[in-house]
Formats: C-alpha cells, sequence, structure tokens
C-alpha cells in the first residue's frame, strides 16, 4: 500500500507565553492521499493556520511552542527527523501559498529573481537563462500573457491576482509533493479570488499534486475538494467525503457551518438562505456549536 | 525600456538633489559671509599685529576690499569663487583652496574610515541582535550599542585613547603615521598614498594610527546603526514575506541577510545618512585630542583670528561635503527601494 502523502496523527499544539500557556490543538488526525484535495474549514481562530504552519515546522522553531503527536509526510516522520532535513524538503517536496500576494513576496526583489531562488532550492545550479525559461513556463501555465514583462516586475507594479497567480506558480514550480493553502486569495476581491483558485484547481490536477485547502469559501470548497475535515475549537468535529458532508453533515457544528455561509458556485448567483432569522449567522457558530462540541 | 525609466527616474531624482545642494550651499555662503563679517574684530589688524601701522592696516582692508560695502564685497567673492578662488588666507598667507587641499583629506579619511566601522560593525550587531532577539547576545549587544550613543564621540575618544595607548599601549596616541616614514603626497589620504607607492608596512602604519581615532568617532553612529537595524529587522520579521521564505525552505542565515536585511535597511539609511554627516562636526574634537592634522586645528585657528576667507572657505568646504554624502544616501536609497527608482505606485 502507497502511504499517504500526508499523515497527522494526533497533533497537539501548546503556546506558552508571559500569560501562561492555551492549548491550540487538542489531537488532530488528518490525512491526505496521493492526488488527494483535501479541505479543512472551521471559524476563525479553531486552529486551521497553525495546523498549516506545522505541517511545514515553521512553528516548531517559535519560541514557547510545544508541539506533540507525528507528521508523516510520503511515510517519513518528520517531526523526528532533525531540522536541516526536514527544512530540505520545504520549497521542494511542499509549498505553501499565503493569504495575501501582495505581501508574501518580497517587496524588493524582481519576480524573476525570486522565482530563481525558488528554483534553485531543487536545483542548485540552475543558471540565469535556464531559471527564466523555466518560470515563463510556469507562469503561461497561470494564464499570464506577458511572462517576462511580469518576471522583470516587483511585486508592487503588478496587480494582487497578478501577484496571486505568481504565488501559485511559485508554489508549483518544484512539483512539490504537497501543496498547503492557507486562505489563498482572500485578501483579494471576491471575483479575482474565484478566477485564481480555478487556476490552481486546474493547475494542481495537471501536476497531480496533494493539497490541504483551507478556505472560508464554501462554494470552492465544496466544488473542488475530495474529502473534508471540519476543525473546532482545536478538534477535528466531522470528517468525509465532501459531496456527503454538504448533503448530509453529521455534526451540528458542521450544520451551523454550512448555513452560514451563501453558497457561490460558478455562474450563479449566490443563493441564501430562506429564513432570515438565520442570516446573522456567521458570529453565531460559536453558539449553538459550543454546546455539543 | 523599463531599464531607460529606471535611468530616467534615477537621472530626475539626481538633478532634483543637485539643484537643492547648490541652492543650500548659496544659501550658506551668504550667511557664513555675513556672519564672519559681523564678529567683532578687524581682520586686518589682528593679521599685521599689534606693531603695524595705521597706514598699513588701511592699505591691507583696501586689498581685502573690508572698505566696500558688504554686497560689493560678496561680488567680488562670488566672481573669485567662479573662478575656484577662494582668496588668501591671512593666517597662513596661502591660497585658502591650497589649505584645505592640504587639511582636507586627512579628516576626510579619518570620517571615511569612521563611516566604514559605522556600517561594518552597526549593520551586522544589528541583523544578529535582531535574528538572536531575547537571547544573550541580543542584550549584550543592546547595553553595548546604548553605550555607543549614550556618550559623545570626544568622550569616547579620551576614554579609548586612556584605555587603549595609555594604560594597554596597543594603539599610538598621536598622529596619523610615524615620523620614519616619508610618503609622496599623491592624494593626501595616507592610506591610498601608501598602497601607490606598494610601502605596505607604512600603509599597516598608518591603519594602526587610524584606528582608534576612527573608532571612536564612529562609536555613537556603531550603536545608532545596531539599533536601527535591529528595530527595523525585528519588524520585518514580522512580516509575510519572510514566513513566505521560510515556508520555501531557505536557510535563516540566508533569510537574515538576504531577504530581511534590504527591506529593513532602507528605513534606516536616512539616518544613516545624517549620522555619518555629524560626524564631519564631532571629528573637530576627535582630531583635537588626537592631535590629527587635519581641518579641525586649521578652521579653529583662523576663527580665532578672523581669517575671513579661510573662515569662509571652511565652511564652505564642509558644507559641501555634508551635501555630498548626503546625495550619496539618497543615490543609494533610490538603488535599494524600487519603489522610489520607479515612482511609487507605477504599474
Ligand atoms: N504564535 C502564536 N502564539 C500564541 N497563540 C497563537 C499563535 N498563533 C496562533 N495562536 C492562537 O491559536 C489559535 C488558532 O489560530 P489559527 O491562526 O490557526 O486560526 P485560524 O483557524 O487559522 O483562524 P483564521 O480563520 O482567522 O485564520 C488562535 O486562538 C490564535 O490566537
Ligand atoms: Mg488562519
Amino acid at each position: 500500500m502507497i502511504a499517504p502523502t500526508l499523515d497527522i496523527r494526533d497533533l497537539r499544539l501548546t503556546f506558552s507565553g508571559l500569560g501562561g500557556s492555551v492549548d491550540v490543538l487538542h489531537g488532530i488526525s488528518l490525512s491526505i492521499n496521493r492526488e488527494e484535495r483535501v479541505a479543512l474549514v472551521g471559524e476563525s481562530g479553531s486552529g486551521k493556520s497553525v495546523t498549516a504552519r506545522s505541517v511545514l515546522g515553521l512553528l516548531q522553531s517559535l519560541r514557547g511552542t510545544r508541539i506533540s503527536g507525528d507528521i508523516l509526510f510520503e511515510g517519513t516522520n518528520l517531526e523526528s527527523m532533525d531540522e536541516s532535513r526536514r527544512r530540505q524538503l520545504r520549497g521542494t517536496r511542499m509549498s505553501m501559498i499565503f493569504q495575501d500576494p501582495v505581501s508574501s513576496l518580497n517587496p524588493v526583489y524582481r519576480i524573476g529573481v525570486q522565482f530563481r531562488e525558488v528554483l534553485a532550492r531543487s536545483n542548485p545550479g540552475i543558471d540565469a537563462a535556464e531559471a527564466r525559461d523555466r518560470a515563463a513556463e510556469i507562469l503561461s501555465e497561470v494564464s499570464i500573457g506577458e511572462p517576462g514583462r511580469v518576471l522583470e516586475s516587483f511585486p508592487f507594479q503588478l496587480s494582487g491576482g497578478m501577484n496571486q497567480r505568481v504565488m501559485i506558480a511559485m508554489a508549483l514550480v518544484n512539483e512539490p509533493a504537497l501543496l498547503v493553502a492557507d486562505e489563498p486569495g482572500t485578501a483579494l476581491d471576491v471575483t479575482v479570488q474565484d478566477q485564481t483558485l480555478r487556476l490552481m484547481h486546474r493547475l494542481v490536477q495537471e501536476h497531480r499534486t496533494s493539497v490541504l485547502f483551507i478556505s472560508h469559501n464554501l462554494g470552492i470548497v465544496r466544488e473542488f475538494t475530495d474529502r473534508l475535515y471540519v476543525i473546532y475549537r482545536g478538534r477535528i468535529v466531522e470528517e468525509g467525503p465532501t459531496g456527503s458532508v454538504f448533503r448530509a453533515p453529521g455534526h451540528p457544528y458542521t450544520r451551523a457551518l454550512l448555513a452560514a455561509v451563501p453558497r457561490i458556485t460558478r455562474d450563479e448567483i449566490p443563493e441564501f438562505e430562506a429564513d432570515p432569522g438565520k442570516f446573522g449567522a456567521p458570529k453565531v457558530v460559536h453558539g449553538p456549536a459550543g454546546n455539543s462540541a | 525600456m523599463r531599464l531607460e525609466r529606471n535611468m530616467r527616474s534615477v537621472c530626475k531624482l539626481l538633478a532634483q538633489r543637485l539643484a537643492i545642494s547648490l541652492l543650500v550651499l548659496a544659501g550658506v555662503s551668504v550667511l557664513v559671509f555675513a556672519i564672519a563679517r559681523i564678529i567683532p574684530g578687524d581682520p586686518a589688524r589682528i593679521a599685521l599685529g599689534p606693531n603695524a601701522t595705521a597706514e598699513q592696516v588701511q592699505k591691507l582692508r583696501e586689498q581685502l576690499h573690508l572698505d566696500r560695502p558688504i554686497w560689493t564685497q560678496y561680488g567680488y567673492f562670488v566672481r573669485d569663487l567662479a573662478e575656484g578662488d577662494l582668496g588668501i588666507s591671512l593666517y597662513t598667507n596661502r591660497p585658502v583652496t591650497t589649505d584645505i587641499a592640504q587639511f582636507l583629506p586627512a579628516t576626510l579619511e579619518l570620517i571615511l574610515v569612521a563611516g566604514i566601522f559605522m556600517i561594518g560593525f552597526g549593520l551586522p550587531l544589528g541583523i544578529v541582535s535582531a535574528r538572536y532577539r531575547g537571547r544573550a547576545v541580543d542584550h549584550i549587544i543592546r547595553i553595548v550599542s546604548l553605550l555607543g550613543v549614550s556618550a559623545p564621540s570626544f568622550v569616547w575618544a579620551v576614554i579609548l585613547m586612556l584605555l587603549f595607548a595609555f594604560f594597554l599601549p596597543l594603539f599610538p596616541i598621536a598622529g596619523r603615521i610615524s615620523t620614519d616614514f616619508e610618503i609622496d603626497r599623491a592624494t593626501g589620504f595616507l592610506l591610498i598614498d601608501t598602497l601607490l607607492v606598494a610601502n605596505y608596512a607604512a600603509f599597516g602604519n598608518a591603519l594602526w594610527h587610524i584606528v582608534l581615532p576612527a573608532f571612536a568617532l564612529a562609536l555613537s553612529g556603531i550603536g545608532q546603526a545596531a539599533r536601527l537595524t535591529r528595530a527595523n529587522m525585528i519588524e520585518t520579521y514580522g512580516r509575510p514575506y519572510i514566513e513566505m521564505a521560510r515556508s520555501y525552505g531557505f536557510p535563516e542565515w540566508k533569510i537574515a541577510s538576504r531577504y530581511a536585511f534590504r527591506p529593513s535597511i532602507i528605513p534606516s539609511l536616512t539616518i544613516l545618512g545624517l549620522d555619518f554627516a555629524a560626524m564631519l562636526g564631532n571629528a573637530f574634537l576627535v582630531e583635537a585630542i588626537f592631535a590629527w592634522p587635519g581641518l579641525s586645528r586649521y578652521g579653529v585657528t583662523v576663527i580665532l583670528r578672523k581669517d575671513l576667507n579661510a573662515i569662509v572657505g571652511t565652511v564652505l568646504i564642509i558644507s559641501a561635503a555634508f551635501l555630498i554624502a548626503n546625495l550619496i544616501v539618497d543615490l543609494l536609497i533610490a538603488f535599494l527601494n524600487p519603489r522610489i527608482r520607479y515612482g511609487q505606485g507605477s504599474k
């Protein structure tokens, strides 16, 4: 049997600081098979981003964090791996896309320069011309018409949507096995976000990349992911194939979550819950679900 | 096309700054010209001494146009300045330009080495401090840089001289170079002149002499640079692009020296440029303490003797050096910050 791309087992995370310590994750288990697109949804503060960052190993070096549990990547336990070997995997075998594309790219280097350094992560000897060609190639895959011009630009010279495409292309250029996307493009306006997420979806299908997809946009989640985990206050409360969870949510929190969000799907006007009483629901999710969780 | 626009905006910036600099210089010249003449005392009498006759004094006054109204004098000054002539110093009896050419290089050399110390020590200390924030190294660096900024450079000059030249004679106590060395003057910069004649022993000797005074001059700048760099680096470390760099597995030293450093240094540069320029003034006292044969002794003497041409010339040269330093900083910022190079927000 092939090992899953990602297998998180009983991940616990505690932040401790001057004001005492807070448990943020209480034993998360989550797995992503090869080429599988998995969503992690939950309200703000439920622990989605810290889960994503733990997978990449970005929290482990932070002072005051205590992590336990196992994170297996393609069958190897990352948590028992030494830091430099784990770092080798980042940017080559796994990569991440962030929320705000404009501020996630370095403001003082040209896109082309940043691309080359990313390419050098998996091919240290790559020369400028080769890097340029490869970068231009993947940029055209995300429908960037003038890759040459974009490579010559600084991030502030491009639109948000353009930066987002650049970030998607950068994350996939080294053909990672796993892409972690933490609310990609939430900082962008909805139509641009929708457009770029579609591009991302097409690209990961073509490149057969496994994806951990974190989003508030349940319309996109429903459309693009195979399986779904619902996280609530640091615990997974529901898990299953996306379609069936949407059709028949088992956990009351999931029901509240699904009811709270207007569904936006392609070419459709958002449909809202008919019952106006539930309309303010985004703020309510804590309430009714809290008792049962 | 992009390169061309880049060049054009840099040229525009340069032209703008040059024009402003020239205006400032003109203003300084008027001011110092007037002030030098308002200080009480008759320059001709001071120059000729108490034994000169009233006729001799009157003759010198006429020669110097001191009998004319002040704006006529200024007219003569501007006319001569256009030909690169700053007049004759009454103190040395030589053209002021010759005097300045003799004394300025020693001062500039001191300031440049101090500037190199400021950058070479201050920035790395700030980077290390930010990178190991909250650890022992950070605390040590912060204390040291606070010490550096908390005392003026002439105090440091005295302390360093006592510690490392007197009690612990590691460095020479005074001067630019030992008297055993005869170096032909080409640029006036000893560190360059000794290399030009390939006299490495003399180069080493000059270097050995410059370490303490330059360090004394640089200490507050080092402290300032370290503190600024630390603060800006810490701010930069909180930015999303640093987390993104980490997510791509770049090693920490590379993130510090490349991804975090350059965005962090941009806001510090203006202040560091001012610090650097402030060294021009501080150098006067440090030179006096280390008997450094620079512009300071000349400057002080000519002021005391009311040597009009020399005062005006010295002040003008120092202002020009100040403006050039600022110009260089502005260009450096434009080079480091693409937003300035391309004009904010252009697409
Ligand atoms: N570095 C940190 N130190 C202390 N607490 C933290 C830290 N990072 C996150 N937390 C806490 O951990 C919890 C989970 O945060 P996380 O960012 O994972 O939420 P999220 O699910 O991504 O929310 P959102 O949808 O708003 O992005 C929050 O309560 C947050 O305050
Ligand atoms: Mg988050």
